[in-house]
């Protein structure tokens, strides 16, 4: 029978009983390793202190805030020098070709149709009916900025810069009015000349 | 002294080991099947039975509880027998848990395929399958007990100590997580809602990981091998240290799961801390199993299965190292919801559970058949295909995780994301997502060169099912701990008191976290504006539920600028009291949803899309990844089933009106039909019981309530004192009967200010559906209007209380709540 006090002497040596030919030698435990628990633990001491006792405000609400505050104000300091735009339409190929790039790119097609043919979702943009406004360079302007929230048009400001609603607006009237592709969705709203 | 005779069972092992390798194939097989869908979505075929959303599950099951779940079985009722010198307790309790789990899977895999699912991870199985695996999980448990019992060796070895806790912990936790109430035969609702939903799932879901995947391998390590390499094992005092505190800190890990999310924040914290305390415990199998080959290593250059062994232990201490540092919420904001999780979870399970399994079978197979493998050379091929298939698939997802979460990051000077348009983010990783497919092939290739290697062994060879062997049985054991005895020496000869301690070591852990959460109630701030779900939208959940759109969308909006600029307002946790189960998901490889129902919001989009989009995504978006769910709008939703669910949810606690369940199926009909009348007006003709339109009025409800709730004022940030929000508060009026009554039976159809709602009228304007006088209110609320949904309430409520109310609707004339419904019927001046 084995002898229970031998077991807690040996280091490094076999114990003398075994389990299915297998033996246990009994090394102490690396210090490197030991080392590296004892930095969990203090790491993690730290950790709760600098997150809930030291009113240090960094929890994921007051770090939201904070970041927000920030980009606020770097956005409002880009507007600020960026300075008035004018409400006109862009006639020039530079600025309807970055309109028709992000006509394709935002998913202007997914409702309008690739040539503004209108679908089951959205309107043709191609006639001359009016659903919002007068087809006016602002009407447009304000549709695509603010959305028609009843109507499944969603808001772009989010996404698109003011320059950049300009030059897809621009697309619409100075492109795609008057283009009659085929597949056209009936009209809808008031027929303005 | 007498050897006593005997013979150990191998019947049974072999059987698990077959089982096994057959469990295998299958999970590698599906696991290729949805990444070649994730890479070519033609390939979910409009099938639903094979959609992308169901087969996920089944692949994760399968890999989970099939094949490492037999291996599991298969390594112990080997090691068992062989470390206590006792044949199993009871043949019988063998062979039913051998029967009983190979039907769980098929059950399991039947009813994931045909959408019956509870939507948690690693526990989609629905109640009746969740009694069997308590059940089989029981028999094995006793089985095992059973043997350690009659054994013939004085102390229990390290593995046994891991299979205890193995045993123990799933039983706790499985049972713990099923906590439900079936509807019907396939259907229950989670009895937690929410937050206390999500921690719980977590804590399972974690510790799935830690006591499915971990700690039986532990084990297994600890028998296979010394035995492999015929070495001893290292160090004693290291297995009995990093044994404890592995199983009491890995069950506290779980929050890690929910960072950044509407978890509290001191749950986070304790998530946080404890996977980063986690390193050295785990650690420390990994070091006492790379130590034992000391002296042997000439020996890994030779044997295929030593170099299994080692791999599989290296990559345990990487993941062991991953996962704490993917706990970090610095990190965690990068690596969550994307494929980094996915990577991080595959060498796991590929390398630490599947290498060491290979490993297992290459010793044991020739073993119990008293003969040599047919191939060591195909060993060998087998380890290099397995391991470039690793790497081949790890490399590129974490590359594919951080390429899109810098994606979703990105802002232009102008203070606008970079990519807005969620679509551009998963083109942009779908190259990586065609490498997957590559590595999943290298893996299984391998996986069947080993079955075919195991089963030209098993031809030559002969299984001795009964292994004659003898053993001198155990002297009688003193009680009391003899002189000179550690305590833990005492301990390893009771495993009574034992399994009690383990028991008690992992739930100190779950019981810190999960009480405070259930009972304490400021963790759920309460949010006035949200309301139940509307029979038709609670149908619709249902369908969200069945068709897994949670394998891809989650609904968790985390509080950052890029998802709140993204999606829309962050998440908050009362936002979810109603919800049985949460739906919060895991990874995003299609946008988040929890904003999708806000009018006008970001994500927001008209039902005539979401219809469009459910029937054909790539016409939408030629480069989504969306399945198709053409099935959508020909199956009807099961409106029958509407007050039974109704009833469950009112005995967990949701606040429907008393004797709602009778009129939800015509208030759902209702509802439906005010869906089935919008899409008219797109050019859309269906019929109003489509499952389609309960799912659209679901998405459609998501967010809303929180978005008619007012703004959340601002921390104070500067630490300076702010007037006006020190001034005193206002005096609490305690609400009018009236209200009281408005509140509890009228809100869930005219909205909590009278604004009206999908299913209701608006009460605050002045257009009458029915009549405007005081007379006319009256004989509404009295009589009802059945083929509106309104329902009669001369029965609920005294002639007293019907005034009350009347009066209460009459001032709510005028009081114009914002968003309200638009006007109905006739204008009354």
């Amino acid at each position: 029978m084995e002898k229970n006090n031998k077991e807690v002497k040996y280091d490094g040596k076999p114990f003398e009983h075994e389990f299915d030919g297998i033996q246990e030698l009994n090394n102490a435990v690396p210090p490197w390793l030991l080392y590296f628990w004892y930095i969990t633990v203090t790491f993690s001491v730290i950790y709760v202190a600098y997150y809930h006792f030291l009113g240090n405000n960094v929890l994921q609400d007051a770090e939201y805030q904070k970041d927000m505050v920030v980009a606020n104000k770097n956005v409002a300091d880009q507007k600020a020098s960026s300075g008035e735009m004018a409400m006109l339409v862009l006639n020039d190929d530079a600025n309807l070709a970055a309109g028709a790039e992000i006509y394709k790119t935002k998913l202007c097609v997914t409702c309008h149709g690739n040539l503004g043919e209108g679908n089951a979702i959205g309107p043709n943009l191609t006639d001359k009916f009016w659903i919002n406004g007068k087809g006016l360079i602002t009407d447009v302007f304000e549709v695509i900025k603010n959305g028609v929230a009843a109507k499944g048009m969603m808001p772009y400001k989010d996404q698109l810069s003011e320059q950049q609603i300009l030059q897809v607006s621009s697309y619409v009237l100075a492109k795609l009015q008057g283009s009659n592709p085929p597949n056209a969705k009936p009209p809808q709203g008031e027929m303005v000349e | 002294m007498e050897h006593q005779y005997f013979s150990y069972d191998n019947k049974i092992v072999r059987y698990f080991a077959f089982a096994t390798v057959l469990w295998a194939i299958v999970a590698l097989l599906v696991g290729v099947i949805i990444a070649l869908q994730l890479s070519f979505p033609f390939l979910n075929l409009n099938w639903e039975f094979i959609s992308f959303g169901r087969l996920r599950p089944l692949h994760t099951n399968a890999a989970i509880f099939a094949f490492v779940g037999n291996a599991i079985f298969c390594g112990i009722y080997y090691s068992l027998q062989r470390l206590l010198k006792a044949r199993m307790f009871n043949d019988k309790l063998s062979w039913i848990h051998f029967w009983g789990w190979q039907l769980i899977i098929v059950a399991a895999a039947l009813t994931l395929v045909l959408g019956i699912t509870t939507s948690k991870e690693y526990a989609e199985l629905e109640w009746p399958i969740d009694i069997a695996i308590t059940l089989i999980w029981v028999v094995f448990g006793w089985n095992m007990i059973g043997t350690i019992i009659k054994r013939r060796v004085k102390h229990m070895y390290v593995a046994i100590w891991f299979y205890i806790a193995t045993f123990i912990t799933v039983a706790v936790l499985h049972v713990v997580n099923s906590f439900e109430i079936p509807v019907s035969m396939w259907k229950s609702y989670s009895m937690f809602a929410g937050v206390q939903d999500a921690l719980v799932q977590w804590w399972y879901g974690h510790n799935a990981v830690a006591f499915f995947l971990t700690t039986p391998y532990l084990g297994l390590m600890y028998y296979f091998l010394p035995k492999a390499a015929n070495r001893p094992v290292y160090s004693y005092r290291l297995s009995m240290l990093h044994f404890w505190a592995l199983i009491f800190i890995y069950i506290w890990a779980g929050p890690h799961h929910l960072l950044y999310q509407s978890l509290p924040d001191w749950a986070q914290t304790l998530g946080v801390v404890f996977s980063v305390m986690l390193i050295a415990p785990s650690w420390g199998g990994m070091v006492n199993g790379l130590l034992t080959l000391r002296g042997v290593w000439d020996k890994v250059r030779d044997s295929a299965m030593l170099k299994f062994m080692v791999v599989a232990i290296t990559a345990y201490g990487m993941s062991t190292f991953e996962g704490p540092m993917l706990s970090l919420k610095n990190v965690n904001a990068i690596s969550h919801f994307t494929d980094w999780t996915l990577a991080h979870v595959h060498i796991g399970v590929l390398a630490w559970n599947g290498f060491f399994t290979f490993a297992m079978f290459y010793y044991l197979i020739p073993k119990i058949y008293n003969t040599k493998l047919y191939s060591e050379k195909w060993a060998n091929v087998h380890f290099w295909l397995g391991t470039t298939g690793i790497l081949f698939y790890a490399i590129p997802l974490y590359w594919a995780g951080i390429t899109q979460s810098l994606m979703w990051k990105e802002f232009t000077a102008d203070g606008y994301l970079a990519y807005p348009n969620f679509l551009e983010t998963v083109t942009q990783i779908i190259p990586m997502y065609h490498t997957r497919i590559l590595a999943g092939l290298l893996y299984f290739s391998g996986t069947i060169l080993m079955a075919v290697n195991l089963y030209k062994t098993v031809a030559v060879g002969k299984c001795v099912d009964n292994e004659e062997t003898s053993a001198p049985p155990l002297a009688k054991l003193e009680p009391k701990r003899i002189f000179g005895e550690t305590v833990h020496s005492w301990l390893e000869r009771k495993p009574v008191i034992f399994t009690i301690l383990a028991l008690v070591a992992i739930l100190i852990g779950g019981l810190v976290e999960i009480i405070p959460m259930m009972v304490v109630k400021s963790n759920i701030p309460t949010i006035e504006t949200v309301q139940p779900y509307t029979p038709l939208e609670l149908q619709g959940r249902d369908v969200y539920i069945s068709e897994g759109c949670v394998e891809c969308h989650s609904q968790m909006v985390r509080p950052f600028r890029s998802e709140t600029e993204r999606y829309g307002e962050y998440s908050k946790a009362g936002e979810f009291v109603y919800d049985h189960p949460f739906l919060w998901g895991s990874r995003r490889l299609g946008p988040d949803l929890a904003r999708a129902g806000v009018p006008g919001g970001k994500v927001n989009k008209p039902v005539a899309w979401h219809y469009n989009h459910f029937v054909n995504p790539q016409g939408m978006n030629a480069q989504s990844i969306m399945p198709a769910y053409p099935w959508l709008i020909k199956k009807d939703v099961d409106v029958a089933s509407t007050p039974a669910k109704i009833r469950v949810m009112q005995t967990l606690g949701v606040p429907y009106p008393e004797g709602f369940d009778k009129e939800s199926e015509q208030v759902l009909l209702a509802q439906a039909q005010t869906i089935s009348d919008e899409l008219k007006t797109a050019g859309i003709d269906i019929a109003p019981t489509k499952e389609v339109i309960a799912l659209i009025a679901y998405l459609h409800r998501l967010g809303k309530d929180i978005s008619l709730a007012p703004p959340v004022p601002l921390p104070n940030l500067t630490g300076e004192e702010n007037s006006e929000n020190t001034g005193e508060k206002v005096a609490e009026v305690p609400p009018s009967e009236a209200k009281i009554l408005f509140d509890k039976n009228c809100i869930v159809c005219h909205g909590k200010l009278g604004e009206g709602n999908a299913i209701g009228p608006n009460l605050t304007d002045k257009y009458w559906l029915n009549g405007g006088t005081r007379e006319n209110i009256v004989h509404q609320i009295m009589e009802g209007k059945l083929e509106k949904g309104m329902q009669p309430w001369k029965n609920a409520f005294t002639k007293e209380q019907v005034d009350l109310l009347a009066d209460y609707v009459i001032q709510l004339q005028g009081t114009d709540p914002h968003p309200a419904r638009d006007p109905q019927g006739e204008l009354v001046e």
